[in-house]
């Protein structure tokens, strides 16, 4: 599932990632001349706590509705799923320690033994089972239900084994097992918590290498080390994980070069001089697996006309943009997603980006194309707000750029809550044209972004509908080998730039910063789920 | 103008004309009042011309230009987008002092004519608009703007609606009071007795003869309400970029600090600062001479 965002982070980083080949461990150095590695150097020992900013407070930590930054850094840790994302974007057993796919339409999936919950009590297909058909109550809007829309039934058919039957074949809801849909949580816990389930009084249970010890609303979220996690390789190096929220980003600096916090995730793109220059910290780029894009959220209106979209993608001036928006840490996108996103198939991922039409700047041709759609006197909405430069500074850019080639285009500044609404309320969309976002998958396929152009699909913002797209989908869908099931992406990936569904803006790197205390997290988008912060710990 | 006055320096008898506020004598209130008003009068003059004297179009955007710093061709340099901070600045005069002017001449329209009626007619129709004054004061200016924000929009509308609404208790206060206290001057009593209607002796004899002491609080009222106005720009709840407007310009830069980048913020910080400082300047030394005139 295809996820767009409204924060200023994960990121991306497709020519850098060219060099990084698609998901390998090693280290690469751009022509931006930034270095792209998705770890940091190891811990060499134990640190009693950490202290780790966040930009926001997670509104709840429910991992039905756990599609965005502040949520799933802090759930990692916390919660795990049947696979694992590895922070080289690989798919790895979680949960399940192993699965088949005796037919197109039935996943079996063996649970591992000896894991427990945070309260003690064992995890059991029972807990699976109760667990992932939460998604498809209607009643609890999962923001991931979308991804068990196959699903026939699920069964816990032995005391650690499920099994997953589909109404047709779907192999992505495989690779969505390991992001949120593949979640395990007791099932215990979610009766007895009942609608406070997720939230600061209800919390939640379950069996990652932290457990949550206390969460005080609009302050600070404290994990706990848990001492019986299952996975010894990721036993955590730090006994207390406190998450703090600071909304503004210079505050957000500041405290991390002041040391009253010790890291963070997704720190704003202006501070990276600052950051990169201070001795108090090192600041890291890691892979990425989402680009900035411009999405197009009203397929009715003006921008509706792929003319339209054309024009105003050719007088985007995107090395401007990187410069501006992105201070210089970026790369052109040519594609809705980079390179590095192709976890499934890294070492295919370079001639599918290769066979994509080039971007550029051409506003002659654009004003030509504006005349043709007859879109020049409708006004054209583009949502901004001041959440991050990349989404402020691009969408002041984008509407001169429009007005460059006669296009109408007015700027609606929203506070930052109402900004991520519109990826969540159809209602909150009303009215509203365009949006600059972050889009990004959560897993190694591609597939699970492309998905969102699907007609009815819930992330298709704009109510975008090709026949062609949707019936190419379903057979990637329905296609298990992983190479195959890419070509059919790649296909798909080049409907959407034809068509232009979103328009690619610039790849940006992921990035973090850690102070000279401590160091270990990854660098990667993986951090979404992968148990991260188990490794932070000490740096000398 | 026909309202009179019997002054201390004419004690002998003779009825003078209450004077008014020449440029001379306004100068003659000293030189930090004369530099006030000078500063204001530039103000206006820069928001009048601004289309003239801005160097470039304030929402040029230049990709290349971003955050370049002072130099022959953006003497204030650019900002994050590469729009020239001067032109901003000079554009932003516009809105920076429109709004306010609006909010100042709704709430004192208003604040006056609740005032007059209060205190002319007296008893319980004293003690409704009163009251109703104070039901306002209980909610705070911004309160009601983000209010209104959030039910008619953003954009400097709402706001302006919002702030005069919160204005307007401070100054029909005023004019309750300093108006009660001219009712009971012998003059206004000789025009009841002459028959004038209550209307006819407010509107042309005893409006005029508060009018100098609200226009001094009116004049307060401008740099707080640039300030609000300015504020709730800021908090993205004013004027929507691109338009030029200080507030937003302040929230636009901040995150140029970051860079080191201080001129997309300061300038129009400093700009607030100058213009609230000379409204307020202006404002207390036409009461300080009102105050004066009235010993």
């Amino acid at each position: 599932m295809r996820m767009l965002r409204s924060v200023a982070a994960v990121a991306v980083m497709a020519a850098a990632v060219a060099g990084c080949s698609g998901g390998s461990n090693d280290s690469a150095k751009p022509a931006g001349g930034f270095k792209i590695s998705p770890d940091t150097p190891a811990a060499k020992g134990n640190v009693p706590s950490v202290t780790w900013s966040l930009y926001a407070e997670p509104q709840t930590l429910d991992y039905l509705y756990a599609w965005d930054f502040p949520i799933n850094t802090v759930l990692a840790n916390v919660c795990e799923q049947f696979l694992r994302t590895t922070p080289d974007m690989k798919i790895e057993p979680g949960l399940a320690a192993s699965y088949t796919n005796p037919d197109p339409l039935t996943w079996v999936y063996e649970l591992r033994p000896g894991v427990t919950f945070h309260d003690g009590t064992p995890m059991t297909s029972a807990d699976a089972v109760a667990s992932l058909k939460r998604h498809m109550d209607p009643e609890l809007a999962s923001a991931w239900g979308t991804a068990f829309r196959n699903v026939a039934s699920i069964d816990a058919t032995g005391p650690l084994q499920v099994t997953i039957r589909l109404n047709k074949p779907d192999a992505l809801l495989n690779s969505l097992l390991a992001a949120s849909p593949g979640t395990v949580e007791s099932a215990a816990s979610i009766a007895k918590a009942g609608k406070d389930y997720g939230n600061p009084q209800g919390g939640v249970n379950c069996t990652g290498p932290y457990s949550l010890d206390k969460w005080t609303a609009g302050d600070s979220i404290v994990l706990a080390k848990n001492p019986n996690y299952w996975d010894p390789k990721l036993a955590p190096k730090n006994d207390r994980f406190k998450f703090v929220f600071i909304q503004d980003p210079a505050a957000r600096v500041n405290a991390l070069l002041s040391g009253s916090v010790d890291g963070g995730y997704t720190v704003p793109s202006n501070a990276y001089g600052r950051l990169l220059n201070s001795p108090q910290g090192k600041l890291y780029f890691g892979p990425g697996t989402g680009a900035y894009l411009l999405g197009v959220t009203n397929m009715q209106g003006p921008m509706g006309d792929p003319r339209t979209r054309q024009a105003l993608s050719m007088a985007i001036d995107r090395p401007g943009l990187i410069k501006a928006a992105a201070g210089g840490y970026a790369t052109d996108a040519k594609s809705l997603l980079p390179i590095t996103a192709w976890g499934l198939a890294p070492d295919r991922a370079q001639g599918y980006y290769a066979t994509l039409p080039p971007i550029g700047q051409d506003l002659a041709a654009a004003r030509k194309l504006v005349t043709e759609s007859g879109a020049a006197n409708r006004k054209i909405v583009l949502a901004t707000s001041v959440l991050a430069p990349e989404i402020s500074v691009s969408s002041t850019a984008i509407q001169a750029a429009g007005k460059s080639i006669g296009l109408d285009i007015e700027l609606k500044t929203v506070t930052p809550d109402a900004y991520t609404a519109l990826f969540t309320d159809p209602e909150a969309r009303k009215g509203i044209d365009l949006v600059v976002t972050n889009g990004y998958t959560n897993t190694p396929d591609p597939l699970e972004f492309y998905e969102s152009f699907v007609t009815g699909a819930f992330a298709n913002y704009g109510n975008y509908s090709n026949p062609e797209y949707d019936k190419l989908y379903d057979q990637a869908a329905a296609t298990a080998d992983a190479g195959a099931r890419s070509d059919l992406t790649a296909k798909l990936q080049e409907i959407a730039a034809r068509d232009l569904v979103s328009i690619p803006l610039f790849e940006q790197p992921s990035n973090l910063f850690m102070n000279k205390r401590i160091t270990g997290a990854t660098v990667s988008s993986a951090a979404l789920y992968w148990p991260w912060a188990a490794t932070v710990g000490a740096a000398g | 103008m026909s309202t009179l006055r019997i002054d201390r320096e004419a004690a002998d008898g003779a009825i003078v004309r209450r004077p008014g506020f020449g440029l001379l004598r306004a100068l003659r209130q000293g030189p930090l009042f004369a530099g006030a008003a000078a500063v204001l009068v530039l103000l206006v003059l820069i928001a009048v011309f601004a289309p003239l004297i801005a160097p470039y179009d304030p929402d040029a955007v230049d990709l290349t230009a971003t955050l370049a710093g002072s130099s022959s061709e953006h003497l204030l340099g650019a900002d994050q987008s590469g729009r020239d901070i001067l032109s901003r600045v000079i554009h932003g005069a516009r809105t920076g002092l429109l709004g306010p002017l609006l909010v100042v001449g709704i709430s004192t329209f208003l604040g006056i004519a609740i005032g007059v009626a209060a205190a002319w007619r007296g008893g319980w129709i004293d003690a409704m608009l009163s009251r109703s004054m104070d039901l306002i004061f209980a909610f705070p200016g911004m309160l009601v703007a983000i209010l209104f924000v959030a039910v008619f929009g953003s954009g400097l509308t709402a706001p302006v609606i919002a702030m005069s609404v919160a204005y307007t208790p401070y100054v029909g206060r005023l004019v309750r009071s300093i108006a009660g206290q001219e009712k009971a001057r012998p003059y206004i009593e000789s025009y009841r007795v002459q028959g004038w209607s209550g209307w006819t002796i407010c509107v042309r004899h005893l409006i005029p003869n508060i009018t100098p002491t609200v226009l001094a609080q009116s004049a307060i009222n401008f740099g707080y309400a640039l300030m609000d106005l300015a504020a709730l720009s800021y908090l993205g709840f004013g004027v929507q970029p691109p338009d030029s407007d200080w507030g937003s310009m302040i929230n636009e830069g901040q995150a140029a600090l970051l860079q080191d980048a201080m001129l997309p913020s300061f300038a129009p910080g400093l700009c607030i600062v100058v213009a609230v400082v000379a409204f307020g300047i202006v404002g207390e030394g036409i009461a300080d001479r009102v105050a004066k005139r009235e010993r």
